[in-house]
């Protein structure tokens, strides 16, 4: 399967974080995908932490200072 | 995906000074767009004496005496040239596509998202015997045109797509919020897409914003007319999504004991919540979230 790239900086503030849950939901298990972002989204992964208890692996790949990617991957479960 | 930005947001401006607007903002490669009077033969010159990483050239009608220059820039510079579907001047795709590669270059063709317009772009490209010389563009045009086919024109043209314009993002986003570019992106994103989103303003009336913008990683340059605000009042919808937490920490931290901060977002403020509980200490603020959008969220935080 190709790399998933979600690049969340082209998408409007109010469509961000339902567009990376539905992402994250549409992954089979094993499989991730690499946000990208202009800041760093400490507190969506507070929010997956609550919503996707245990369901998720956080990795960042890029610390900014201009760009940050994460690396989110569903647990085989 | 990488996102770029097409030189349509800028007009005149010098392409290595583009270049370095494009670094402030995180932003992978420009699309050239040329004009009309344009030395061509001076253009691959002019790109590689700039240093800038391009990711496609763009014309806005393909004249028929400068189908062959084209071919060969295209060819020169290793980028593709999109044009609109209906502005190719008449000569027939597999004429296009042979006179592409023969140049070492590529064409694409721009569609709406519009599945008819879509699905007949396919049907002429299958026509051509060059497949790598020639794809399709899609250009998203969220302000003017609905995306709710988005997903069947993905669907429909995802094995040619090669370039992606999006008309709009940058200072532009908040607008368009609520259009269904979230989904159409994530959707793009799980097809494997790879290659550019190119940014490009929706109309030229937009342009004094993205000078702005380009300008200045600080400010939207949205100049809203949103009232001035009391005491302990936040409104962050003109603040860009990258400096809304420090402000929202900010204010927060200059907040007296017992005071209600009350914030106006365009988005859900859950993310405000994770964000506090991150980084304060357990017991130290009380968070309400009021209202529920689709266009403006309120809420409430109370140091403790």
């Amino acid at each position: 399967m190709a790399e998933i790239d979600l690049d969340v900086r082209v998408i409007p503030p109010g469509e961000k974080h339902p567009a990376i849950f539905r992402a994250f939901d549409a992954l089979s298990a094993g499989e991730a995908f690499t946000l990208i972002n202009d800041h760093d989204p400490f507190p969506l992964r507070r929010q997956f932490e609550a919503m996707r208890a245990g369901q998720f692996e956080w990795t960042y790949t890029e610390k900014g200072p201009v760009v940050w990617r994460v690396r989110i991957a569903k647990n085989k479960s | 995906m990488k996102v770029s930005l097409s030189t349509a947001a800028s007009p005149g401006a010098a392409l290595d000074a583009l270049g370095v607007a494009c670094q402030g903002r995180g932003l992978n490669g420009i699309e050239l767009v040329l004009e009309p009077g344009d030395d061509l033969e001076a253009t691959a010159e002019r790109v590689r004496a700039s240093g800038v990483q391009l990711v496609a050239l763009r014309v806005e009608q393909l004249e028929p005496s400068k189908i062959n220059p084209l071919a060969r820039l295209s060819g020169a510079l290793s980028v593709p040239l999109s044009v609109p579907h209906d502005r190719t001047g008449g000569t027939s795709l597999p004429e296009l596509a042979q006179r592409f590669k023969d140049a070492g270059g590529s064409l694409l063709y721009g569609v709406g998202t519009d599945l008819a317009q879509v699905l007949s772009a396919k049907a002429e490209l299958l026509k051509a015997e060059n497949p790598a010389s020639i794809g399709l563009a899609w250009e998203i045009r969220p302000g003017s045109e609905a995306l709710s086919e988005a997903s069947a024109v993905l669907l429909a043209l995802r094995e040619h797509l090669r370039l992606v314009r999006l008309y709009g993002g940058g200072p532009e986003q908040r607008e368009q919020d609520g259009r269904g570019i979230g989904p159409l992106f994530v959707d793009l994103a799980i097809s494997g897409y790879g290659g550019s989103v190119v940014l490009t303003p929706s109309t030229p009336e937009e342009l004094p914003r993205w000078g702005a913008w380009l300008a200045s990683r600080k400010s939207a340059g949205c100049g809203s007319g949103h009232p001035p605000l009391g005491e302990h009042e936040l409104d962050i919808r003109d603040v860009e999504p990258r400096d809304r937490l420090s402000m929202i920490l900010g204010a927060f931290g200059a907040l007296p004991r017992g005071a209600t901060l009350r914030i106006t977002l365009d988005h859900d403020p859950s993310c405000m919540y994770y964000a506090l509980e991150e980084s304060q200490p357990q017991g130290s603020f009380a968070f309400r979230k009021i209202g529920d959008g689709p266009q403006v969220w309120n809420a409430e935080v109370t140091k403790v």
